[in-house]
Formats: structure tokens, sequence, C-alpha cells
């Protein structure tokens, strides 16, 4: 059985892969415990299991978890600090952009990747990014709401 | 009284667990020994099965077991028992589980399931609900009509594919359209559609080598699953575990059961083991509970001043395979699909016919949407037969104090307030005049009005359990599924608002554990702040009286001289002497230890009390608890060189008593909106020439994005006090999706000069119309 070594949240780590066309979501999920990265689909089309993987935001689910090996991973689990919530946690939360939550947390970790690179980013590469996202509950109201809310947050420092 | 927490934007109780990924849904729980299902379906839509060889794929790695249907008995249901957990013989639909593989792991039980071998001959299909219902049509299930049910609500038809007939006889039909000076008669087509909830259904089932049921589900009505389970097994309730963990969207697709009986059956052939099913896209869109699926004509007269005076609609539902989630959406469709109109005498007849796809169930609106479809077009087209504004129509046929609804009830001031939200959705349209034509662009204007009231059992009812502890915080237990909707923070909110207390005190039960929570009907029909919340509102009443009746006992004087403020209790006139809540928590406790008085529990129920099933003639009676009524307007802009649809400006009013969270409130409108546009704009489920779905998953089935939205969303409330909800608070979950589409067609017809009468109505569709147009 082929191992693969890569660093989750900062954590180095070593994972057995049961064959060789496992999926990254599948050894976040399944093996490591990370559960926060959601399966909607399991073709890449509703960006709920968003991760980053040496910065880039791929879909965990499409991505082959050997393809990942020595990689950085960033999982919805790694953003806050400790109990202290990320800003844009707290902008989805105070944007009412929450509802049934799945389509949450890989919508914070794109949000993340896109004002990480490029805070200043304007309302039409935030409507961009958005495109790579399904949600069934909000009508995306709140959720461009709370995109525009952590871009002005983050900026503020 | 001013007051701290209802009608405030307090946040979401379940966020921060949202947020950071910490919020536990099935498919993120492991338990001990546990083996991993993979589904053999059956491919063709209608079939018998000649033979099913699973040998080789019970000698592949990991494997454990190969479940099929032979030697299964079993009809489950909850008022029509027809559908069995697994295929025994004969597939119905294509989607149907005909094995299931149960392995160590996912991968190895996805290797074994396609060494599963299965045979069949296949038998005729049918999709198209008005031919199944013709009488000589190949029958689906030729046991219809003698399968157990509740002989009094599911008028099943023997011999024929129509399993359920509701029929609505209010008043003189024939006599009234006699009376009409005009009379207008179209036909309608709501396709069939799925949730596509972004959580895909769950379930994880242990039968215990002790005979006990263990489950986790993703389901709207853990305590309708274990009462399914009991009837299926033969055991009692007392020995079923059903829990919920967060529930990733539902509208209706996890109501009542769908995937859990399956899950079920295969657990009770390897006692010990836990079976866990997660299913993927595909298999939620072919293999759980599809939505809508109706062909209707509605044809209405009115006078010419603009009265209606009869209304007369047939609609025929594609159900599937199967009835027993579907049955009562054919009932409501029928009697409220005179929407928020009174209509003197009406002739409605609404049938539940099987067909060859997965079977239908709940979904948002709950027949709602089908039947009001057909009436928001048909009263834009009569405007203008008329020549009378529409909003003037509108105004002249609403429900208002004295008036009477389908089912015969009178409605009362109380029930809402049509003219104000019309009012209010006729000033916002106002505020942004509709672009004339110009070179590029056509631009239409179009409104609908809706009403919902809750199908629900006579019997629902919700319960709470409240326990105050010895520190003053107050544990609150309520089988409200938290699907998204945000019923959780209301109760918090309303808990506290009636307590008195900081909202940090109140701590909602997070898992629905059916061992734990007291007794709900199910996350339905938009009911939990309404019903749940009457129920949490009477636990905290009593809690209140015990607390008093502690410091009753310490004062030594008669309760009804003890106040309370909510933090303490204390002697009418003599205020300074308090006795704080958590020092009377658990009985007051002198300085010897002497305790007095008894522990702060207390249960609340409510129940909508009065409710009948409508009378098996008329259709009519006291069916309906509650109603909500709202307006919405949409401007459009149509491309004239591609015919694609832009939503401008979508506005919505509705009156839901009172604002109980303005932030969750907003997102079930925003939400239902552009669920609607999915529902006018795009989806619609295909089956190829074969009789299988062809576009299940995302992409191929598509759902609005983020460039659907609207280019500017009005939501208004209005509030019309009521005796009914937790400070007048009344459904309102579901409705924003009712009059969506159509408010959306109607402006696409005022853009066009094309009325579309079928859904969806996508870029193509109008390129064509429009294209035809020309050639004229």
């Amino acid at each position: 059985m082929a191992t693969i070594s890569l660093k989750v949240n900062g954590t180095p780590c070593t994972v057995e892969l049961e064959h060789d066309r496992v999926r990254l979501s599948e050894i976040l999920r399944g093996q490591l415990g990370l559960t926060g990265a959601k399966i909607g689909c399991g073709v890449g089309k509703c960006g709920s299991c968003t991760v980053l993987v040496n910065g880039e935001p791929v879909t965990s689910c499409t991505l082959l978890a050997r393809k990942a090996d020595a990689a950085e991973v960033l999982t919805i689990e790694g953003l806050a600090d400790g109990a202290v919530l990320h800003p844009i946690q707290e902008a989805f939360l105070d944007a009412g952009a929450v509802q049934c939550g799945f389509c949450t947390p890989g919508l914070i970790i794109r949000t993340y990747s896109l004002l990480r690179n490029n805070p200043g980013a304007d309302d039409a590469q935030i409507v961009e990014m958005l495109r790579h996202h399904l949600c069934r509950c909000t009508g995306y109201l709140a959720i461009l709401e709370a995109v525009k809310l952590s871009r002005e947050r983050m900026a503020q420092g | 009284m001013t007051l701290r927490y209802v009608g405030k934007g307090v946040r979401r109780v379940d966020g921060a667990d949202k947020v950071t990924g910490q919020a536990m849904f099935v498919s993120d729980i492991t338990v001990p020994r546990m083996l991993h299902a993979r589904v053999v379906r059956a491919g063709v839509p209608h079939a018998r099965i000649i033979s099913l060889d699973t040998t080789e794929a019970e000698g592949m790695p990991g494997v454990r077991k190969v479940v099929t249907g032979q030697g299964c008995g079993i009809l489950f249901g909850t008022c029509l028992w027809d559908q069995p957990p697994i295929a025994v013989d004969r597939v119905r639909h294509a989607g149907e589980p005909v094995a299931v593989v149960l392995a160590m792991t996912e991968h190895q039980a996805d290797q074994a399931a396609r060494k599963v071998k299965v045979e069949y001959d296949p038998l005729p299909f049918q999709l198209d609900p008005v031919e199944a219902a013709r009488p000589g049509a190949p029958l689906i299930h030729e046991r219809n009509g003698s399968y157990r049910r509740v002989e009094y609500i599911v008028r099943s038809e023997a011999g024929t594919n129509i399993f359920h007939h509701y029929k609505l006889r209010k008043g003189d039909a024939a006599a009234g359209f006699a009376a009409a000076d005009v009379i207008l008669e179209e036909h309608f087509e709501f396709p069939l559609s799925s949730h596509c909830s972004l959580e895909p259904h769950g379930a994880i089932c242990r039968f215990t080598q002790g005979g006990d049921i263990d489950m986790w589900a993703s389901n709207q009505a853990p305590f309708v699953v274990r009462d399914v389970l009991a009837d299926m097994f033969k055991i009692p309730v007392t020995r079923i575990r059903v829990r919920v963990p967060y529930l990733g969207g539902g509208f209706g697709g996890k109501s009542d059961v769908s995937i859990e009986p399956l899950v079920a059956y295969a657990a009770s052939q390897v006692p010990g083991w836990a079976v866990k099913l997660v299913l993927t896209r595909k298999e939620a869109i072919t293999s759980s509970l599809i939505g809508r699926g109706m062909m209707g004509r509605m044809k209405i007269g009115a006078r010419k001043d603009g009265a209606f005076v009869a209304l007369e609609a047939e609609m025929y539902f594609a159900d599937g395979a199967y009835g027993d989630t579907s049955w009562p959406v054919v009932t409501v469709a029928g009697h409220n699909c005179t929407g928020p109109y009174e209509f003197p005498s009406c002739k409605v007849d609404s049938y539940g016919v099987y067909t060859n796809s997965p079977p239908v169930g709940a979904f948002r609106g709950y027949g709602h949407p089908e039947g009001q479809f057909m009436l928001g077009r048909m009263i834009d087209l009569l405007a203008r037969k008329l020549g009378i504004p529409q909003g003037d129509l509108m105004r002249r046929n609403f429900l208002c104090e004295g008036r009477r609804n389908g089912l015969g009830q009178e409605i009362k001031r109380s029930h809402g307030d049509l003219f104000a939200c019309l009012d209010k959705v006729e000033a916002a349209m106002a505020g942004t005049p509709l672009p004339p034509e110009d070179d590029r662009y056509l631009y239409g204007r179009g409104m609908a009005a809706m009403a919902k009231s809750p199908k629900m059992a006579a019997n629902a009812a919700s319960t709470a359990y409240l326990q105050i502890s010895n520190d003053g915080s107050v544990f609150v237990n309520l089988a409200g599924i938290e699907m998204g909707q945000g019923c959780q923070t209301a109760f918090t909110q309303i808990a506290a608002e009636a307590l008195k207390v900081p909202i940090e005190r109140i701590r909602m039960y997070r898992e629905v554990d059916t061992q734990f929570t007291p007794w709900e009907w199910q996350t339905v029909a938009s009911m939990q702040t309404y019903r749940g919340g009457r129920a949490i509102l009477q636990a905290c009443e009593k809690a209140v009286e015990l607390l008093r009746l502690n410091a009753s006992l310490v004062f030594d004087c008669p309760v009804d001289e003890v106040e309370y403020d909510g933090d303490a209790c204390f002697r009418k006139g003599m205020p300074a002497n308090r006795l704080p809540v958590a020092s009377l928590a658990r009985g007051y406790m002198f300085g010897n230890g002497l305790t007095v008085g008894q522990p702060v529990q207390a249960t609340g129920t409510y129940r909508v009390n009065g409710i009948t099933e409508p009378d098996p003639e008329t259709g009519m009676g006291n069916a309906a608890g509650s109603w909500t009524f709202g307006v919405q307007a949409a401007d459009v802009r149509i491309e004239k060189a591609t015919g694609r649809i832009d939503v401008l400006h979508f506005a919505s009013c509705f009156d839901p008593g009172r604002v109980l969270n303005p932030v969750t409130i907003r997102g079930q409108v925003a939400g239902g909106v552009v669920q609607g546009l999915g529902a006018a704009l795009m989806e619609k489920l295909e089956f190829g020439p074969d009789g299988v779905i062809r576009n299940a998953n995302f992409g191929p089935y598509r759902i609005p994005t983020i460039d659907d939205m609207p280019g500017k969303l009005t939501i208004e409330f209005v509030e019309t006090p009521n005796p009914e909800g937790p400070w007048s608070a009344k459904p309102i979950g579901e409705h924003p999706i009712v009059a969506v589409a159509p408010t959306i067609l109607n402006a696409i017809g005022n853009a066009t000069g094309t009325e579309f009468t079928r859904m969806p109505v996508r870029a193509a569709d109008v390129l064509d119309a429009l294209r035809r147009k020309e050639g004229v």
C-alpha cells in the first residue's frame, strides 16, 4: 500500500492509501478526522469540500490524494486560532450567511484564499469566486454580504 | 413591554459550529464495528427481476454480506403501505435498490457492488401522469386499492394507477360558470425536480444483538422514522432510538422517510454490526425523494367587475413508484389551489398517480407552488382579458375578514393582511420603473399573490422539556430539527424572552434523540417557530410558576403574592428581599440543609386544535389551522438575441404575523425566492428514452448560482397581530417559494407577449418564442 506525507493545518502526517484512486477528501475526512470539508456532489461542482493545497483552493473530492504528497493543506479546522474565530468566520456569522452550514466551510476557505491573495478584491472578483460554490439555502444574498464584510474587516486589520 | 430578544437579529446559536467545521452531520459520524453500504440500483424503470446473483460479490475482499429483497415481506408506510424497503421481485423505478453490499470499507463495497449480476424482464414504463391515469393503462401496482391504508384520507382507485384522488366540491361550480361574464381556461405543467439540499441523505443503523434498533439519520422526522421502523420490524417504539445531528438542508426531501427503511433492513441482516449509507449526489437525485411533477388544467369564471364566481381545476401528479409521501401533497395542492382568493364555487380534482420515477415527497411549499402556479398565471391573464389592472383584480377577490377559502373556513382579520402586502410590493416596484424596450432588451413586470396553510396530521404536536439549573441557566429540549431555517435560534429567543433572562443562559439540546427528546410530530410545514415556540412558552410559564411556588414556601406566603423578574423572586411590595433563581432551581435549601419546594423542570405542548381531515365527499372542512399570505413581483430583462432572462428586481412582502428574527427571516425569503427562480427558469429532471434520469448530478442538473441572483431583492413584511403564534409569529419558511414561478412567468409574458404555461422557461424557449413571433 502506498503512503503519502503531507502537512495538514501545520501538522505533518503520513497516511496509507487504500488504492491509487483515493481522493484527498477521503484522507482528510476518513483518516485524519477532519470532517469539516463536506461532500455535496463528489464531482467538484458544489465547492463544499474546498480546501487549500499549497495555498490554492481545490475541491478535495476530485483531487487524487497521491497528488497531494508533500503538500501543505489548510482545512476549515485550521482557520480559527484556537477558540478565537478568524474575521471571515465572524463576518459570516454577523452577516447571517450561515443556514444549514453544509456549504459554509468550503465558502469560508475560498474566501480566505481570495482575500489573503487579493485583500482589495473588487465586487466582480468576489462574484467570480463565489461561482465555484453552490448553496441551496441562502439565495447567496447574505453570503455576498459576508464576503464583502470580511474584506472590510481584514483591510482594517 | 419592551422586548429584549423577540424581533432582534440575534446571532444563530448553531453558527459557531458551522463556521468552524465542527458541526456534525451524519456523513461525519463513524461508530465502532461499522460496515459501509453500497447499493446496487435497478438501472431500468420497470421490470421483473428474473435472477439475482450475488455469489461473486460475496467473495470479494472485505465483504461481510450482500443483502437482497429475497424473502422480504415488508411493506412500509405511514398512511399507505405500498413500498418494500428493497425490491423483491420487481423494480418500479430505475433508482430502486435491488441489493446492498456491506463491506469493511467504502471502496470494497463499491468494488463488490459491480459484481452483483441482475437479469430483468422489462415491463412498459410510464412517466406521464395523465397517460398513466387513463383506464387500461398498464398497472404499476396490481394491488392498488387493496394495500393497507388509512381509508378515510387515502382514496385509492383499484384497477388504475390512481392511488389517491382528492376532490373539492364547494358550492355549485356549474352554476357559477353559467353566471360568469368571462371564462378562462389553460393547461399547465410543473416538472419533477430535485430538492438538492447540499447534504445528501445518509443513515447509520445497528440492530443490537439484544433486539434494539439504533439509528442516526439525516431526517426531518425522527419520530416518524421510529414509528415506521417499529411497524416494519414489529418491535415496540421504545426499543428504537433515532438520532439526528445537524441536517444539511431538507426542503421536505428528508421527510417523512426516505432511505431509512432500506438501511434498517440491511442492518437487520447483520445483527451487532452498524451499517452506514451515505448517498452520492446521483443517488440523492435518483433514489431518495423528488418533488412536484404536476400536469394540470385550470378554469376561472369571473364577472365583468372582476368578482370571481367559479374555479375548476384538475391536477395529475406524477408521483412515482410509491405513494405514501405524496398523497397529502395531492390533497393540499387541491384544496389550496384557490390561493389567497375567495371563489364562491369550486370543483377541483387532484390525482396522485403511480409512475415509474423515484417517489415524490414533500418539497418546500407542499402542493401550494403547483396549484398556485396555475392560479397566479390565470389571474394575470384574466386581468388583461377583463381590462382591469392586476392589482385591482387581486384586491377585489383577496381573502379577508368574513370571506371563505376553498375549504370553507372563514378568514379573520388576524389571519393576515394581503392588501398591505400588495401595497408594499407595488410601492417597491414603483421605486424602480421598468425601462422601455431598447435595441438589445425587452423588459417585463409580473406579480402574483400566495397563501399557504400547513398540511399536518390532525394530532400533530410539539412537546418541550425545560429545566432550570442550579446556576440559573436553562436547558430546553424540543425535537425541532435545525436544518438551516434557524429554529434553534428562534426557540432560544422565545425562551429567553419568556423567562426574562439573558439569552446566554438558554441552551437548546443540540442533537435530537428520540430516546431523550420529547415527542414531536416532525419538522415540516414551517411549523417549528409557531408550534414549537408555543410549547416552549407553556413550559416557561410552568417553570416560572414553580419558581414562585418554591419562593412562597420560603416566604411562607400565598403563591400569588410572589413576583418573578427574571433574576429572582420576591414578595409583592418587598423587592429588597430577593431569592435568586439559582437558589430556587432545585427547591430552596436553608442554612441547615432543610430543603423545601421542588426542582424546577416543566414540559409544554402545543397542538393546533380542532383540525380534521377534509370531508371525503366535499373535500371541505377545518383542515387548516394557520395561514400566511404574501405578494411577490418581479422585473425581468430579456436579451433579444439570445433569449437570456435576467431578473432585475424581485420584491416580496409576507405577513408572518411577527418577525421574530429579522436576519434569519431574510435568509428564508432570499433563499426561497432564489430556489423558486431555479424552478421557474432552469430545473427539471430529464428522463431519457430508456426511462432513466439523465441529469443526475450538479452540472447537468443546474440549480441557481450566484449569477442567478436577482439584481435587487426587496424583502418586506407586514405584521398583523394574532393570537396564534408566539408574539404573533406564524409560519414563513416555505412561503417565499410559492408564488415565484407565476411571478416570473407573468413577467416574461409581459416582456415577450408569449404566455408560458410550462416550466422551466429557459433562454432557448424564449428565443424560440421570439423567433416564432418574428416569423408571423
